[in-house]
């Protein structure tokens, strides 16, 4: 049973990332402007916070620096995406290159394979464990002993839901996204909601960065972000951009990250293929969905994007 | 008025390039390293000198290759990301042919390996290009992930069956000499740098002259059109996908057999050949000559930040972020229908102003 416990528990672990990208990265998806570069803004999140922790020694103010060092990011997506209405596909492609080029061209400036901050912060000491639900099998290993950012990162599943369902942005950026012509005849500026969906984006993409590298492991590696921005637009396409429903696809790769992690445990030499297995599953649920939403149109002959 | 659109395309792919040497000069400084002498170091290592030259020419190779594989895509409107992990793949199984058959004569041997190469890369170009041109399902996402499936599957082989116990470091055997492309001219270049000229020749053919290449122009503009027209799109895809993939196989075999001779974790380097070749298209206008041109050029940038260690503090992985800056730059003048709504305009204008200017 202690498998079953660590898989829950490696669920949730996994997934945060993946969840904080979801729900940033679907503002701009309907507002039209997919934002392929949540990953260099992810990774921007992770270098950042784990260098300016190592610089200041302190960790929320190494988070702060990078929440603000993405939000930069983010203005220069919005200002190639928005503002020169450049192919913004190939914007965030140069973002992912450009950020984890100058991530390691800053580490090996400073003579650094990696940054690691274990001296200054305690993994361990930041997992907070939940009153009542420590002592509730199960549902402990599954809720209880996160971080901060994790717990965060639920608690913003229902606000990002009611910010688009319910309040007068969300109507208006999934308006810019549906109808452009439709939210500047009404006044609505469509370049100021495009900008904040992207910042929000950017927001919580630095925190995913944060939790992956700061608060889990104290440490920063090279291209650590390792394809987690990616999956998240994945999960963004399979849940059509709803809050809920694309959270419910992060926590499957992130269950599929999780089985193939403790799973490899007893894989022996083949632990290795394991791996490959998030990935895979990514590509089979596209599959699936892509699948039964084609058998399910009625348009004739083949239809682009 | 045709030369006036020459000037005007050359100097929108100058100007990017001369802000994004700016910006990198600016980096420079930042970190107390001198530009000027940063730059010039670098030039003068890969362009002004006749080894550095041919060694230039020689890196361009594989760059010409995955550039021409991603231009192919990306004009049809096809975001194959995956010219990295097919190239990869490629390579590594260039790299089994080369030290698993032994006493072939060279030429068979060098002939073997690189259709190992570029079959292994149209087999796994053709995973997304079924699911996207049967189920519709979006390639991008795919051949992304798909990038890391190629490193995880390449890191556990190189491990395990392949790899070489007398290497201190993760890396498969050496390939055999028969299978290796010889340096000529007394310099870094070898016959690879020919077949991928003889490539680039194919595909102005192709681009310029065939009916596949019309019809990947029409694909990219407009789909639907196409489709109504007769087009069978789905089976383009298809064709689209294995050129490119073909391509990308044979860039990441000739890579390995004529310059790193063993498959090693960091074979592609960072940000990677695959990658490279997506700057490469995009400066290069997805036109087969300015492909040639941005190889070279970026294989210049490449060569010579080998040097600026040897003279300055600078760290070569000024290169990359010289190249994330660059596609920035360079992603406003590419234009893509991709997008309903945004597309559309802009094809619209763009087709009215080409056709106004043109009468």
């Amino acid at each position: 049973m202690n498998l079953l416990n660590s898989i829950l528990y490696d669920t949730i672990y996994h997934s945060t990332p993946l969840i904080l990208a979801v729900l940033g990265g679907l503002f701009a998806h309907k507002a039209n402007v997919l934002n392929i570069g949540l990953e260099g803004m992810m990774l921007m999140g992770a270098f950042a916070a784990t260098l300016f922790v190592y610089l200041t020694g302190s960790l929320w103010l190494g988070i702060l620096i990078s929440i603000l060092l993405t939000l930069v990011l983010g203005l220069i997506f919005s200002f190639f995406g928005v503002t020169l209405k450049s192919n913004f596909i190939i914007t965030g492609l140069g973002i992912n290159i450009f950020v984890q080029a100058f991530s390691s061209f800053i580490l090996k400036f400073m003579a650094l394979s990696n940054i690691n901050v274990s001296n200054i912060i305690s993994v361990s000491a930041l997992k907070i464990e939940l009153p009542v639900i420590r002592d509730i099998p199960y549902l402990s290993s599954l809720l209880s002993g996160h971080t901060a950012i994790t717990y965060l990162s639920l608690i913003l599943i229902p606000v990002v839901s009611i910010i688009m369902f319910r309040t007068k942005f969300g109507v208006y950026v999934r308006v810019v996204g549906e109808n452009e012509e439709a939210a500047k005849s009404v006044g609505i500026s469509t370049v100021k909601i495009r900008y904040i969906a992207v910042l929000i984006g950017a927001v919580l993409c630095a925190l995913a960065g944060a939790n992956l590298a700061t608060e889990r492991m104290a440490l920063f590696t090279n291209g650590m972000t390792s394809g987690r921005g990616f999956i998240a637009i994945a999960a963004i396409y399979c849940g059509r951009a709803m809050p809920v429903k694309s959270t419910v696809y992060a926590l499957i790769f992130g269950l599929a990250r999780s089985l193939a992690i403790n799973l490899g445990l007893f894989a022996g030499p083949v632990s290795g293929l394991f791996e490959i297995v998030p990935y895979l599953m990514i590509v089979t649920v596209l599959f699936a969905v892509s699948a039964f939403e084609a058998s399910h149109s009625r348009i004739r002959g083949f239809k682009n994007g | 008025m045709n030369q006036r659109r020459w000037l005007s395309n050359f100097l929108s792919v100058l100007s990017p390039v001369v802000l994004t040497l700016l910006l990198g000069g600016i980096i420079i400084t930042a970190i107390g390293e001198d530009p000027v002498l940063t730059y010039s170091v670098m030039i003068q290592r890969s362009l002004f000198s006749y080894s550095g030259i041919l060694k230039t020419l020689h890196f361009a190779a594989p760059l010409i290759l995955t550039g021409l594989a991603i231009a192919i895509t990306f004009k049809a409107n096809i975001f194959n990301m995956g010219v990295e992990g097919q190239a990869v793949l490629g390579a590594f199984f260039a790299g089994v042919a080369g030290f698993s058959f032994t006493r072939l004569p060279p030429a068979l041997h060098i002939a073997l390996c690189l259709l190992a190469g570029m079959a292994v890369g149209v087999l796994f170009a053709l995973i997304p290009a079924i699911l996207k041109a049967r189920f519709k399902v979006d390639e991008m996402v795919v051949t992304l992930m798909l990038n890391y499936v190629v490193v995880e599957i390449t890191k556990y082989l190189s491990q395990g069956v392949y790899k070489d116990p007398a290497s201190g470091y993760v890396s498969t055997y050496a390939i055999r000499e028969s299978a290796m492309f010889k340096k000529i001219f007394n310099s870094d270049i070898t016959a690879f740098f020919f077949i991928s000229l003889v490539v680039f020749a194919i595909m102005v053919v192709v681009f310029k002259k065939s009916k596949l290449g019309y019809e990947i122009t029409a694909i990219g503009l407009n789909p639907e059109f196409a489709e109504a027209t007769g087009m069978d799109v789905r089976k383009k895809i298809l064709s689209i996908m294995i050129l490119s993939g073909a391509m990308s196989g044979l860039a990441g075999a000739g890579f390995l057999m004529s310059e790193k001779y063993r498959y090693t974790l960091d074979f592609s380097g960072s940000p990677g050949i695959g990658w490279d070749g997506m700057l490469i298209a995009l400066l290069g206008g997805h036109n087969p000559v300015g492909i040639v041109v941005a190889a070279v050029f970026y294989s210049a940038l490449k060569t010579g930040s080998d040097y600026i260690g040897l003279f300055t503090n600078v760290p070569k992985e000024i290169v990359g972020v010289i190249q994330g800056i660059l596609i920035l730059f360079l992603s406003v003048r590419f234009i893509d229908s991709r997008f309903k709504v945004l597309g559309r305009v802009k094809a619209l204008v763009r087709s009215h102003g080409v056709s106004g200017s043109g009468e």
